[in-house]
């Protein structure tokens, strides 16, 4: 607390140092404090300051002639704008701010001041709005996180060591500004409450084991767009397609496994009379437990439709790994007619497609159901895990199950357990054991866990206020004592440290996605985690983690839009080769290449121009590239420019596709929306879109950059395009499915284009230097991105002046993804909480 | 899945009975003795109301579209000619289908230069609500208490569930909101108040569960009630001390938590009280999932709210059949082009037709239902006689976002409030909410005196020089 009072007051201080350099003297005063001394070291002298009044004409001048109250284009007018008090009109100037570091206003064709006229405005604008950050900390605030589907499911891999699917227990989330833990949009609901509670019940059955287990049913399907010829992950070699999942197993029984096929719309199955003596074999851990030979007269007009299943199986409770795949019996592409192609429905309409098409029968379902004749609940490495003691007499039971609720219920909570806390548990402990013994006590009590709100919630104390386990000093008085440090800060926003419980978590949630461990547990209980070099040093650890590889799988899967790739399924015509598997090694890459980039600690310029990704031999030979052999993914060389860094991806080039051709639209807005961090506006209504374009002309099929000039012809369309289209046309060498290519339906290709700016831009590495030449938009697009992610709000115009901040230091860390992750770690936003959240709109310091 | 008679009867019969063809007829099976045999409650039994989202609005609403009456019929009345219509498939229905034209829904227009475009992202929340809301991205969402929730909060208290949220498509996808909108504004129509947004269901298994419960007995079942009962309890007690060491927000936020944990509460002490009441439940196993193809898919949740009013688990459903821009493709329709592009057809007539046929399909998936509701048979009255059934779309002409003269038919006979087999035509300017107003009227909800943007009363009673002409 003591620590945190200092470094508030510090803040302050330099505002009011900062103010007074800012409110009239032309000398440049170079404050003692750090911050301020690197804004120094990064920034070049000679643009500040500028002299106040000059920004006011240049504004007028440039800016006001569009933005003006009559004309009020993009919504803007700037005529009240006061530049040498910017944070007047904070979220304004802002916007302004991004718009000039992107080098887009005035927009093309408009008249611009001389030489660097408007660096000097926009750099003016961000240091006075930086010193009045600094005079007014303002760390932002939200309500408290619930678990959300993917920190539900990890929470509880981490606790119970059960894999479970959080997309099978909770609704789906709600995201904002593209990631799906931002508190405020997290609505409770009477139906999520529900769901909450029948994950508990469900969860902590499967985890202890229940003898009193009822036959149910689990349903695990394959998309029809998985290829049934190449082995799927888990499952036994010498298969083909299928499935193969961890599927919990709640007591010792009999389970029947029941497979379904995806079948044509007239309803034959996709065995067809072609592809006789398909046998498709059911294993539990690898070990064949059934063999079934495919009928291939199937057909959803049977009695028994598209189904078949096994006899019952003996299996013993706790997680198994069950694969239902079918045996292999060929290698290499079967010898068609047509050319073949890894998708095994080429057609739902004409499945039955006759001669000369290979067609395999195509899983659709495995069906666990089960059990029968329940004969108890063998020991597993759950129950272990979760049983640390066992009551040798009944005078033991009390304590042993003290001791494995306690336990339980820290890690659960994410904090130490107070008496409070254990008499509520017991409560549930008693109540069960009465009903059901020793097992059946925990196993409720563990229920009681898992619904808690202490659990789905993720509340965050102030700091003293209820660390340490002791809940009584919690009340008002601490609530009064850091109102006291906000009130000190004159009209500084009321700000307070979040305990280092709520710290520990904020910190694992982020680069883990996981509850905090022990050891952040522990440094938490002793208070020692707010100390900076702490706290650094455990950013240092938990980035060396495994874990660490959330960073790649939720942040920048959300970031990139990866999940976008689920909704595009290249047209089986043009793109015979694309199937699930294949997409999903284009989402792995891109997951990879991220995580191995926090790993290794390299530069977040990679992003943008590396010259390496990370394939395995499916997507090497789709990219073309020699070499690659085998399903493990390993650091791969471009052989050539073609492909850089992000923009190489055949993941972000697919999902910025629609099934039938390449769409440089929304190539190009996803570069200005994702990287650039300038999003264009959507279209206005009663536009025709590309479709309404002539496909051909003069007996020819027109390529897309054909249709596109068509379609900008219209003035209104092209006030954008002209901003969007260049760029995504630049990325138009690789089509729907990201594979090179010289020419579209046998026309050259022609990518040529002019950025925004001027640049002439034809390829993608052309368009990636061109962007590199203005790095402070993408840089400062990340770092919004990740604090967004890391705080679990929405980044907002005050929070701009933070953004800038962990850009010069890592500037001087040579852009390290370390240096960016330690930036947001150790900021205010991060460390701290503000009061109140709902702050007027813009204020005047 | 074990009925109560512990006799095993393997799940495909099940799919087979909620999927395409009746081979068994399973619901009879399904529904309890009690509720088949008694007759008492059917006088006071409330209407079952069911909303219904189109989204895209439709070809008929197109200005050539109307002259070739791809939607409304040309004659007033009672004899209409639905051939060129996309209501075509409810020909067989028209003694329980209510044609009601020429409403607009206004308040899903732009007031605001700021609002301008963002039509697709804006329309559903108006559609039962009939208010404009507020463009925000964050959680100051504001627009109207809907139509379905205003009924189950006045007629749904009696049933363990008061509504239920139905959707199709799924929710999680980017892009899918923008404009400045906040995309629960796209992601569901129900709105328990202008602050309070419903999540909409995809899931048919879930829907089950959240019916029925979980377990696999009836025994099973009642456990897990009575230890989600005590958890409850315990999280209650626990809330009011929380509150005690958080903030301002954090506690306004715990307290709509306590509201959703008593909510909780009463629908088990609802299942509860039934149970004593000596009703015998016997239910099959769920449903496997979300099926791959769109009618399957609609079939599966029309079963369920069919057997959710068997049950009388709930009476009170809103189900959104389509989410705005998706480009979801529907082979079966006919046509291959993405519903979202097909509405933009730049009023080609080709073009137009193509989307027509995805109108016309759309249609198609009604009969299923009402088939569902008449074969159900409570006191000698079928369901479809106690239901009213809204359909319609807060878009006309998708390709200009316009709302004007918007696509809006009703289905059953609400419990006589509606006769069937009319054509109503709205005087110019008639906002659909004074359609609903008068609906909520017939519900029963008779204090309420306007409802979203209504200007008065749209009387549902057919003039006698219709019924003559007829």
């Amino acid at each position: 607390m003591t620590a945190m009072k200092v470094a508030v007051s510090t803040l302050v201080m330099t505002g009011l140092v900062l103010l007074v350099a800012d409110g009239g003297t032309s000398v440049p005063w170079i404050p003692p404090d750090d911050r301020i001394a690197d804004t120094q070291d990064t920034e070049p002298l000679t643009a500040w300051p500028v002299t106040a009044g000059d920004d006011k004409e240049i504004v007028d001048e440039y800016c006001v002639r569009c933005h003006s109250d009559r004309r009020l284009r993009g919504n803007l007018s700037l005529e009240g704008f006061d530049p040498d008090h910017p944070e007047a009109d904070w979220a304004t100037a802002e916007k302004m701010v991004v718009k000039l570091r992107a080098g887009m206003m005035p927009p093309p064709g408009v008249r611009r001041p001389a030489g660097d006229t408007l660096v000097q405005l926009v750099e003016s604008l961000e240091r006075r709005l930086d010193a009045a950050a600094a005079r007014t900390p303002r760390p932002g605030g939200r309500t408290f996180q619930r678990l959300n589907r993917a920190e539900y499911a990890a929470s509880v891999e981490e606790l119970l060591g059960i894999e479970i699917d959080g997309a099978a227990f909770l609704p789906p989330d709600t995201k904002s500004d593209n990631f799906d833990n931002i508190a405020d949009v997290q609505m409770l609901s009477p139906t999520l409450l529900d769901a909450y509670l029948n994950a508990a019940a469900e969860i902590s059955r499967l985890a202890v084991g229940d003898p009193e287990a009822t036959p149910s049913e689990t349903t695990y399907t394959v998309s029809g767009y998985a290829s049934q010829s190449e082995r799927v992950e888990g499952a036994p070699v010498g298969t083909r397609g299928g499935i193969s999942v961890v599927h919990n197993f709640p007591a010792d029984g009999e389970y029947v496994f029941s497979v379904s096929f995806h079948h044509t719309t007239t309803g034959a199955g996709f065995a067809g009379q072609l592809a006789r003596g398909q046998r498709l074999e059911v294993s539990i851990d690898g070990e064949r437990v059934a063999l079934m030979e495919v009928d291939s007269w199937l057909s959803y007009d049977d009695p028994w439709e598209i189904w078949m299943w096994t006899d019952p199986v003996t299996i013993q409770a706790g997680p198994h790994r069950v694969t239902a795949a079918f045996l292999k019996t060929s290698e290499g592409p079967p010898d068609d007619l047509l050319s073949p192609h890894d998708w095994s429905i080429a057609d739902r309409h004409t499945g039955m497609a006759g001669y000369g098409l290979t067609l395999l029968p195509h899983l659709r379902d495995l069906v666990i159901e089960g059990p029968e004749r329940v004969m108890g609940v063998s020991e597993h490495p759950l129950r272990k895990r979760i049983f640390t003691c066992r009551p040798t007499s009944p005078a033991d039971e009390i304590p042993c199950a003290r001791s494995i609720l306690s336990e339980l219920a820290e890690a659960a909570y994410r904090r130490p357990v107070t008496p409070r806390d254990m008499d509520g548990l017991m409560g549930f402990y008693r109540d069960g054991a009465a009903e059901g013994g020793f097992e059946m006590g925990i196993r409720t009590a563990l229920q009681a866990i898992l619904a808690s709100p202490h659990f789905i919630f993720r509340f965050e104390r102030p700091a003293a206020a209820a660390d340490a386990g002791s809940e009584s000093p919690a009340g008002p008085e601490s609530r009064s004592r850091f109102l006291a440090v906000g009130a000190a800060g004159s009209d500084a926003p009321l700000v307070y440290p979040i305990s280092d419980h709520a710290l520990a978590s904020r910190l694992s949630y982020f680069l883990w996605a996981t509850p905090p461990d022990d050891e952040l547990r522990r440094l938490a209980d002793s208070g020692r985690l707010g100390q900076p070099a702490v706290l650094e040093e455990q950013v240092h650890r938990m980035l060396a983690d495994p874990r660490s590889e959330a960073l790649g799988t939720r942040f920048a899967a959300q970031w990139l839009r990866l999940q976008d790739l689920e909704k595009v399924h290249p047209d089986s015509y043009w793109f015979p080769d694309f199937h699930q598997q294949l997409g999903d090694a284009m989402r792995r890459e891109t997951e990879l290449f991220f995580t191995e980039l926090v790993r290794r600690d390299g530069s977040v310029f990679d992003l943008y121009d590396a010259d390496y990704t990370y394939l395995n031999e499916r997507l090497a030979e789709h990219y073309g590239i020699e070499g690659v052999v085998g399903d493990d993914f390993r650091r791969v060389r471009y052989p050539d420019d073609r492909r850089r860094g992000l923009l190489g991806h055949g993941s972000i080039m697919t999902l910025t596709s629609h099934a039938d051709r390449t769409s440089p639209e929304l190539r190009g807005k996803w570069v200005m929306e994702v990287l650039m961090g300038t999003p264009p506006p959507p279209p206005p209504p009663g536009v025709p879109d590309l479709e309404e374009t002539e496909a051909a002309s003069e007996g020819r099929t027109l390529t897309t950059r054909e249709r596109m000039e068509q379609h900008r012809a219209n003035p209104t369309c092209n006030s954008c395009h002209r901003f969007i289209d260049p760029i995504g046309l630049a990325l138009d060498g690789f089509d729907v499915t990201g594979r090179w290519r010289i020419r579209e339906h046998g026309n050259p290709l022609d990518t040529r284009g002019e950025l925004y700016d001027g640049t002439p831009i034809d390829s993608p590495a052309a368009l990636v230097d061109a962007l590199l030449r203005r790095p402070e938009p993408l840089l400062r697009t990340f770092t919004q991105n990740l604090m967004a992610y890391a705080l679990g709000r929405r980044v907002e115009h005050y929070d701009q002046p933070t953004v800038r901040e962990i850009v010069r230091q890592a500037a001087s860390e040579d852009y390290r993804m370390s240096a960016f992750i330690r930036g947001v770690v150790t900021s205010d936003a991060f460390r701290m909480q503000q009061v109140d959240v709902t702050m007027p709109q813009d204020r005047t310091p | 899945m074990n009925f109560l008679s512990g006799t095993h009867v393997p799940r495909r019969t099940f799919l087979r009975g909620m999927g395409a063809t009746v081979a068994l007829p399973f619901l009879d099976a399904m529904v309890p003795a009690g509720r088949m045999a008694g007759g008492d409650a059917v006088s006071s039994d409330p209407t079952r109301l069911v909303a219904i989202e189109l989204v895209h609005g439709a070809a008929g609403c197109n200005e050539w579209g109307a002259t070739q009456n791809l939607w409304d019929p040309a004659e007033v009345g009672r004899s209409f000619d639905l051939t060129p219509s996309a209501l075509s498939p409810l020909e067989p229905w028209r003694d329980y289908l209510t044609i009601v034209s020429n409403t607009d829904v206004r308040m899903a227009e732009a007031f605001e230069a700021h609002e301008i475009g963002g039509d697709h992202f804006r329309s559903s929340a108006v559609f039962l609500t009939q208010s404009h809301p507020k463009q925000t991205r964050g959680s100051d969402v504001y627009v109207g208490t809907s139509l379905d929730q205003i009924h189950a909060q006045r007629f749904g208290q009696d049933t363990p569930i008061p509504s239920m949220q139905l959707c199709i498509e799924p929710v999680d996808q980017s892009g899918g909101c923008a404009y400045g909108y906040s995309c629960v504004y796209t992601d569901t129509i129900s709105w328990a108040s202008p602050t309070e947004p419903l999540p909409m269901i995809r899931d048919p298994r879930t829907v089950f569960d959240l019916l029925f419960g979980a377990g696999g007995t009836p025994e099973a079942r009642a456990r897990r009630r009575r230890t989600n009962s005590s958890i409850l309890d315990w999280i209650t007690g626990e809330v009011a001390h929380l509150k005690r060491e958080l903030g301002a927000n954090d506690t306004e936020r715990l307290e709509r938590y306590l509201d959703n944990v008593r909510e909780i509460e009463r629908r088990i002490q609802g299942v509860e009280a039934r149970n004593e009441s000596g009703d015998v439940r016997a239910l099959p196993g769920a449903p496997a999932g979300v099926p791959d193809s769109f009618e399957e898919h609609m079939r599966l949740m029309f079963d369920l709210q069919a057997l959710a009013f068997a049950s009388d688990m709930t009476r009170v459903f809103s189900f959104k059949t389509g989410r705005d821009a998706s480009g979801r493709v529907y082979p079966a329709s006919g046509t291959d082009r993405p519903f979202h592009p097909a509405s933009h057809h730049g009023g080609r007539e080709e073009a137009i037709l193509d989307f027509h046929k995805i109108n016309r399909y759309h249609v198609s998936m009604l009969p299923y239902f009402l088939e569902r509701l008449q074969s159900l048979d409570e006191g000698g009255t079928d369901l479809l006689e106690k239901t009213l059934i809204v359909f319609g779309s807060p878009m006309a002409d998708g390709n200009l976002h316009n709302h004007r003269r918007c696509p809006f038919v009703l289905l059953g006979r609400g419990n006589g409030a509606l006769e069937g087999n009319v054509h109503l035509k709205a005087p110019d300017g008639t906002p659909m909410a004074n359609v609903m107003l008068t609906l909520l009227h017939n519900l029963g909800v008779d204090d309420l005196d306007s409802f979203g943007d209504s200007t008065g009363e749209f009387s549902l009673t057919v003039p006698s020089s219709m019924t003559s002409a007829g």
